[in-house]
């Protein structure tokens, strides 16, 4: 007989419920982003307004990849219901360290889903999986050069607008 | 017709003429395709059972469930909905693209 399921889906149910889960913690992300750059705004960092833009632009990016990844293995996809943004920072120190703990937050999530897949002998979702590694690192590195840089810079006087300037160095 | 897997209240078969799954739920029998058998599993593991013990969020203890792009309606009390959660966790388990095998009623 026919094995259906298998013929129909390249990745396992557990793997695609994880993968789920990431499209929604990206999605919240990209939330999350959105919100500090309204905040930004209104606060008067405008440069650091327009990284937050581009934030929340990648982190959708990263949710449509794992989407349409679930697609091309045959599994299904949920559009995430996103809910609790936070809208309230208390400086952009905040704004900044709070994106850390986010991106730290990501990076374990998707470490999980690798060690998982690895359990589960789904090779296909761990070497999916290798691009978002890396780019965590890469995510995580940024978050950590501005707030080195912050803390160089410091807060009094013109560091605050020294700092939104700068911030316009890790836009590339 | 081969079955998957059978629990107290339900037997989902695969056939052995074309790509399909048949759920038997009893009063009717469903064609499913992998793709919507992956979204009954959706809608079936996302129901909240503990809110058939709370008066405040679910009154009566039913849910109404629609399949196959809302073909079919069918309205499952509490012990119908926990069988139809181990029958979709087993099914898939059985077909062996789940590792997860449950038992939530016996």
């Amino acid at each position: 007989m026919k094995d259906i399921a298998r013929q129909n889906m390249s990745i396992k149910v557990e793997s695609m419920d994880l993968l789920n889960g990431q499209i929604k913690m990206e999605a919240h992300a990209s939330a999350i982003y959105l919100a500090m750059a309204s905040w930004c705004e209104q606060n008067g960092f405008f440069t650091s307004a327009k990284f937050f833009y581009k934030q929340t632009e990648e982190e959708r990016g990263h949710m449509m990849k794992i989407f349409q990844f679930l697609v091309d293995v045959g599994g299904n996809p949920i559009s995430p219901e996103v809910k609790n943004i936070n809208h309230d920072y208390s400086s952009i120190v905040d704004v900044f360290e709070t994106t850390l703990e986010h991106e730290v937050a990501v990076t374990k999530s998707i470490h999980n889903i690798v060690l998982k897949a690895r359990e589960l002998g789904d090779i296909t979702t761990e070497r999916f999986l290798d691009w978002f590694v890396l780019e965590q690192v890469e995510e995580e590195n940024t978050i950590r050069d501005i707030l080195d840089m912050i803390e160089v810079t410091g807060t009094e006087g013109v560091g605050l607008q020294m700092i939104d300037n700068k911030v316009n160095d890790w836009m590339e | 017709m081969k079955v998957v897997y059978k629990s107290e209240f339900y037997t989902l078969y695969q056939s052995k003429k074309d790509r399909y799954h048949y759920l038997d739920m009893g009063q009717k029998t469903v064609r499913l395709s992998f793709c919507q058998l992956l979204a009954l599993r959706h809608k079936v593991l996302s129901i909240p059972i503990e809110n058939h013990f709370d008066s405040y969020s679910n009154q009566h203890g039913f849910e109404v469930l629609m399949l196959c792009n809302k073909e079919h309606l069918f309205v499952l009390n509490t012990l119908e909905v926990l069988d139809l959660k181990n029958l979709v966790e087993n099914s898939l388990s059985a077909m062996g693209v789940s590792s997860k095998s449950v038992l939530l009623l016996q």
